[in-house]
């Protein structure tokens, strides 16, 4: 998936580079003689038109995809409870009391159950981000304190997965972790 | 008219300006390098640089844009010397103390100080309440000096003027620049954002001295942080704006640029869309509420339209196929554009909640904002600096292709590091990457060369203006 917004970024990088470029020749290569753009105000309107129909489609397709909406209408078969701590998270199958955050050693989930993680913190703001195996980020919310983020999610691969902190919380940020397994 | 304490005042806003600009490149590149694994910093030492950097990138940039806006506005209106002056002394005064707090009392929260990691001391006590303060003394420097030019354009249009409705007539009486319509629909959002972060800054200080007895929700004081961050990091964009719209045509030879309905109507929606776009900096808090984060996505969406469909293609027709006199100062604006229209296609994208989800707090947030700012809101400023030094000391143009080239291959290395480190889910904000994702290091190694590239550039950039800017300080009346 980043690999496809990649290259779509780089695709419209060329888009403009090309028209930019090509507007810039035009004006070199430019006499007296010449008055510019035929109709402005009506390719003005095409343009809008255009782009506001692209963007509508977008976000018409997108935004049903928002990680709100994921399996809203299923029940999730497991709750993991995620809380994070300056710089470390704890991962448990039951609530996590906040005077003696405690959680499991090792935690495994099936893959394609659905899974809910309830995600908070008990000092700063931390992220709360899923790597696979491949390094590539697959799933992320935040950990706020006071709140309780509700993150659901099918693992299709069974393996190792981590997490990472992805909000910046204070000088061992880089180094906040933790893994869990998919069976 | 402009006065002779104008020009000189301007003058010292862009020596400054430049000079914080070279030292702030450098704690970015020694960030890359760090990253890179060619050099060994500290966590503490990096987080006060990334500290550092970040706000005084965000800072100089905002004040480059209003001292630009400020010199041009007297064109149209009286403008104040003694708030532009109160604003510089502020300015000072308060990056001084937050170069203190960070260099020497280790503050390292991050440019965002996310509520509540000021309170966590990683660092010297001192330092929470003199980094707080220094951005309430940046803050009221910008205020006054904000409300101070939005009252001298008041005093001669009226409400309705100002915000161009008459546009929306056929053939109106008074005709409103553009240039005053843009100043007023960002002073506007500069204004809002920099009360928000009065009430933020308040609200901090009320948490620090309650001790213990007074909580703030997180979630209300990160919807009021990026309100601010993010609404102050676009309209200083927005002001770069303005001085293309009032000097591109100027420096090109074409006709001066008029206010049509749509233009006025452009303006007029980019306001609103730019004072709640700032939602999407809070999408992956699935907390607040879904109408906030849709909102988020449909603002940042139809921000671009007004922007491409009013400023970009302007910039397009006056230059397509028609004869212009290339200079360095429309050619850094014409590239600053187009730095602007790509950068913006990044935001865009990651302005997108499913996309987001995977992109969010990767480099790929760094990538597009860099690019709307180093290749864009920066050349905007470059522009106005060297045609305001060229306009009293002109030296002939040398070079040029050679400046730019460094500047963009240097700039474009720099930036496509990010962007692929994004799409690599490499994260931001780290000072050193895990051995499980590789290419964090190499990516930053490629990015410090080109940043050092971009760096010559600007040093370039820096000698050249800085040199006539002194000249210009030490004119007397007679010589102006």
């Amino acid at each position: 998936m980043q690999q496809s917004i990649l290259m779509l970024f780089l695709g419209l990088l060329a888009i403009s580079t090309i028209v930019f470029t090509y507007v810039y020749q035009s004006s070199q290569k430019a006499t007296d003689l010449d008055r510019g753009m035929a109709n402005p105000l009506k390719s003005r309107f095409w343009f809008l038109l255009i782009l506001f129909v692209i963007l509508g489609i977008f976000a018409s397709v997108t935004i049903p995809k928002s990680p709100y909406y994921f399996y809203a209408d299923e029940t999730p078969s497991r709750v993991v409870h995620v809380a994070a701590k300056q710089f470390a998270f704890v991962l448990s199958n039951n609530a996590i009391d906040p005077k003696n955050p405690v959680g499991e050693n090792a935690i495994e989930l099936l893959e394609n159950e659905l899974v809910e993680f309830r995600v908070t913190s008990f000092d700063v703001n931390h992220g709360f981000a899923i790597y696979n195996k491949a390094g590539q980020l697959i799933a992320q919310t935040q950990a706020m304190p006071g709140y309780v983020n509700k993150l659901r999610w099918k693992f299709s691969e069974p393996g190792a997965y981590s997490i990472l902190c992805l909000e910046y919380c204070g000088m061992a940020h880089q180094i906040m972790r933790s893994s869990f397994t998919v069976k | 008219m402009e006065t002779l304490k104008l020009r000189k005042i301007t003058s010292v806003w862009i020596i400054i300006v430049l000079t914080l600009f070279v030292v702030a490149i450098v704690l970015g590149i020694l960030m890359r390098l760090n990253q890179g694994e060619i050099i060994q910093q500290s966590p503490i030492t990096f987080y006060g640089n990334m500290t550092t950097h970040g706000l005084t990138m965000i800072g100089i940039w905002f004040v480059a844009g209003m001292a630009a806006v400020n010199y041009l506005l007297e064109r149209y209106v009286k403008t104040s010397y003694a708030a532009n002056l109160f604003a510089l002394v502020l300015t000072v005064i308060g990056v001084l103390m937050l170069w203190c707090s960070t260099f020497i009392g280790e503050f390292h929260a991050g440019w965002t100080f996310l509520y509540p990691l000021p309170f966590k001391i990683m660092w010297a006590e001192w330092a929470t309440p003199l980094f707080l303060s220094s951005l309430g003394v940046l803050g009221l420097g910008w205020l006054v000096w904000s409300i101070s030019l939005m009252a001298q354009i008041l005093k001669k249009y009226s409400i309705s003027q100002a915000f161009a409705w008459q546009h929306f007539h056929k053939n109106p009486k008074v005709e409103t620049p553009p240039f005053i319509l843009i100043t007023m629909i960002t002073l506007i959002g500069v204004i809002a954002c920099l009360i928000a972060a009065v009430i933020l800054l308040i609200l901090f200080f009320i948490e620090y001295f309650s001790t213990g007895s007074f909580v703030n929700d997180a979630l209300l004081m990160k919807n009021l942080t990026y309100f601010f961050g993010h609404t102050i990091a676009n309209e200083m964009l927005y002001l770069g704006l303005a001085v293309i719209y009032e000097l591109f045509a100027e420096v090109s030879g074409r006709p001066k640029w008029h206010t049509t309905w749509y233009v006025a109507l452009a303006w007029n929606l980019s306001l609103i869309f730019i004072l709640t776009a700032f939602f999407h900096h809070l999408y992956m808090d699935f907390v607040q509420p879904e109408g906030l984060q849709i909102i988020g996505q449909i603002a940042s969406y139809l921000a671009s339209l007004p922007a491409a469909g009013v400023t970009v293609f302007s910039i397009l027709v006056a230059v397509y196929r028609n004869k212009i006199n290339w200079s360095l100062t429309n050619l850094l604006f014409f590239i600053g554009v187009a730095g602007w229209v790509i950068g913006g296609l990044g935001a865009v994208i990651d302005a997108t909640i499913s996309n987001n989800f995977i992109l969010h707090n990767t480099l790929w947030v760094p990538a597009h904002f860099h690019t709307y700012n180093a290749m864009g809101n920066v050349l905007f400023s470059l522009a106005f600096f060297h045609w305001f030094s060229n306009q009293y000391y002109h030296h002939k143009e040398r070079q040029n292709t050679l400046k730019l080239s460094i500047l963009l291959i240097g700039g474009a290395g720099f930036l496509l590091a990010f962007y692929i480190g994004g799409a690599e889910s490499i994260p931001r904000r780290y000072s050193t990457y895990p051995s499980d994702l590789p290419m964090g290091a190499t990516l930053a190694s490629i990015a410090a060369l080109f940043a050092s590239l971009y760096l010559i550039a600007i040093l370039i950039f820096f000698f050249n203006i800085s040199k006539k800017c002194l000249k210009i300080l030490s004119s007397s009346p007679q010589s102006s």
